[in-house]
């Protein structure tokens, strides 16, 4: 049961990192991604590889971060051209688009029989040991994170990308640029995507391409408005909600008789639906969001 | 300062603006007016850098600045504001000003995290400035308050404020008075003729208010139907019958 709860734990810190990408992203820039699964996908996949091919740990998981960060530049560069709703579109597509390489370039990615053996952080200690490590290693990732992007937001930068998200026809007006902020913003985001990929990827120790669908990026989605879009503490909280609820309603079974195991994967994805909904009706701003007007 | 010759501009076969010439002068207070789609607005749009013309050309500052977009012109000291205020919602009035300032150096990744101490010290100079204006503006109670709850009025003079954090040389101004209130239009045309009395600052007013901005201006260009129809002192625009038809629809 520990053990149980160090990976819920672990899992809830890994979104946390996909939460706060995405909320710098959405919350703070108002760039609409539907595709952050993608970045994860590529920091995973990066560090797996590289890790595999005798990289250490640590300059995988830096790789991770950069692979991801320069996956986003040229949708950036592209894409922020667009207004809100191309942009979500492009990002879509594009991490679609990225699942079905991963799981066609086999020579590369092990296709659809996916990428085993993947080696875990911190290989030198007991099994326990290392469950409660790499859950120290991560809590120490986000807190680190969450400090650098609160210096971040409370600065006259983040007072611009705001001033962006609010109205980008007049910052043009005042003679400054709204793209390359973007740009920064949508990389920094993908960055901490590709982190959490990188996390993930030495936690989980094999990776496939169905781990990687549109729903984990809907997943953080929902962390993130759960929270309260714009707010830190909010994409913190909300991950672990989120995994709360995806977890927690594991243990509906019992109080739930006559419902099968695989109905009961649609009565989870149930219960966080009807949870959105009362966030939505009942606190749109999120938990920790400021109230708009 | 500002001077705009042989402007034309097409939307397919329709002429919205038709071989104009305008001319705002150094320390000029120059008005613009017409009726709904007399081409003032696109008018104004071509001579912020917000659209091309299909002809003409467009000089600021003894600089051609036709193919220039707005971002650039506004680095040159070319000021604007819109006639649907576009305030930054959920910043605050004061926020609304230091966003606004120019050639900042703490908007960068670096000076965020590695010359911290450098960009205090700018914000702490700028929000100085930014408190000057804002009490020149009137606005210096509702400094902490959310841009996004503010009036109509209050919006105009916030966004006159954003455009004074640049130094502009000239300000173009989309309908200053348009759904404002009478105390507030008196006090909004207070501070324009104030800024260009004692700082010098050029202005162009697009505006319907025709009572207002004729004891604004010091000189009026009217339009219809794409073309200047009449120019000159305001007294002498306001008489001129020409004027009357186009703008009362012929009734007077």
């Amino acid at each position: 049961m520990a053990s149980y709860f160090v990976a819920v734990a672990t899992i809830s810190l890994i979104y946390m990192l996909l939460a706060m990408g995405l909320n710098l992203q959405y919350g703070h820039t108002g760039l609409i991604n539907f595709g952050h699964v993608a970045f994860f996908a590529a920091g995973a996949y990066a560090s797996a590889l590289l890790s595999l091919a005798g990289w250490p740990l640590p300059a995988s998981f830096l790789a991770a971060m950069i692979v991801a960060a320069l996956l986003a530049w040229p949708i950036g560069l592209l894409a922020l051209r667009l207004a809100d709703d191309y942009l979500a579109i492009v990002t879509l597509g594009f991490s679609e688009t990225l699942r079905i390489v991963l799981q066609e370039e086999g020579w590369l990615t092990g296709g659809v029989q996916g990428l085993p053996g993947i080696p875990g952080l911190f290989a030198g200690l007991g099994p326990d040991a290392r469950g409660l490590a790499t859950l120290g290693a991560l809590a120490l990732c986000n807190a680190v994170a969450f400090l650098l992007l609160r210096h971040l937001v409370r600065s006259p930068y983040g007072r611009l990308i705001r001033a962006i998200r609010d109205d980008q026809t007049a910052v043009q007006a005042l003679g400054k640029s709204a793209a390359r902020p973007k740009t920064r913003m949508f990389m920094l985001g993908a960055m901490l995507a590709g982190l959490a990929g990188a996390f993930y990827a030495h936690f989980i120790a094999f990776l496939s391409p169905e781990q990687f669908v549109p729903l984990v990026t809907f997943y953080v989605w929902i962390a993130v408005i759960i929270g309260g879009a714009g707010s830190m503490a909010g994409a913190a909280a909300g991950s672990v909600l989120l995994l709360a609820f995806l977890e927690g309603s594991r243990f509906l079974r019992d109080a739930l008789p006559g419902v099968s195991e695989i109905q009961m994967a649609s009565v989870r994805l149930a219960v966080v639906g009807l949870a959105l909904i009362l966030c939505m009706l009942y606190r749109p701003q999120g938990l920790f969001g400021r109230r708009k007007g | 300062m500002l001077s705009l010759s042989g402007i034309s501009k097409h939307y397919g076969g329709l002429r919205v603006v038709d071989d104009v010439a305008l001319e705002v002068p150094e320390r000029g207070l120059v008005g613009l007016v017409g009726t709904n789609g007399a081409g003032k607005s696109t008018l104004f749009a071509i001579a912020c850098g917000q659209i091309e013309a299909d002809a003409g050309s467009v000089s600021f500052g003894g600089v051609d600045v036709t193919r220039m977009p707005a971002r650039r012109r506004a680095r040159l000291g070319l000021g604007r504001t819109f006639q649907v205020p576009r305030e930054f919602a959920s910043l605050t009035v004061l926020e609304n000003l230091l966003a606004a300032a120019p050639r900042r150096h703490g908007e960068s990744l670096w000076s965020v995290y590695a010359q911290w101490p450098r960009t205090v010290r700018e914000e702490r100079r700028l929000r100085d400035e930014a408190q000057r204006w804002l009490r020149f503006l009137n606005l210096q109670g509702v400094a902490d308050s959310p841009a996004g709850g503010l009036s109509g009025g209050q919006k105009k003079l916030l966004e006159l404020g954003r455009v004074l954090m640049l130094s502009p040389k000239a300000i173009l101004l989309d309908e200053p008075f348009a759904g404002v209130n009478p105390v507030l239009i008196a006090q909004i045309a207070d501070r324009i003729r104030e800024l260009n009395r004692e700082r010098g600052m050029a202005f162009l007013v697009i505006e319907h208010h025709l009572e207002a901005l004729g004891e604004l201006a010091d000189r009026l260009y009217v339009m219809d139907q794409g073309r200047v129809i009449a120019q000159g002192g305001p007294a002498a625009v306001l008489a001129d019958p020409r004027v009357h038809e186009a703008y009362m629809g012929g009734v007077v």
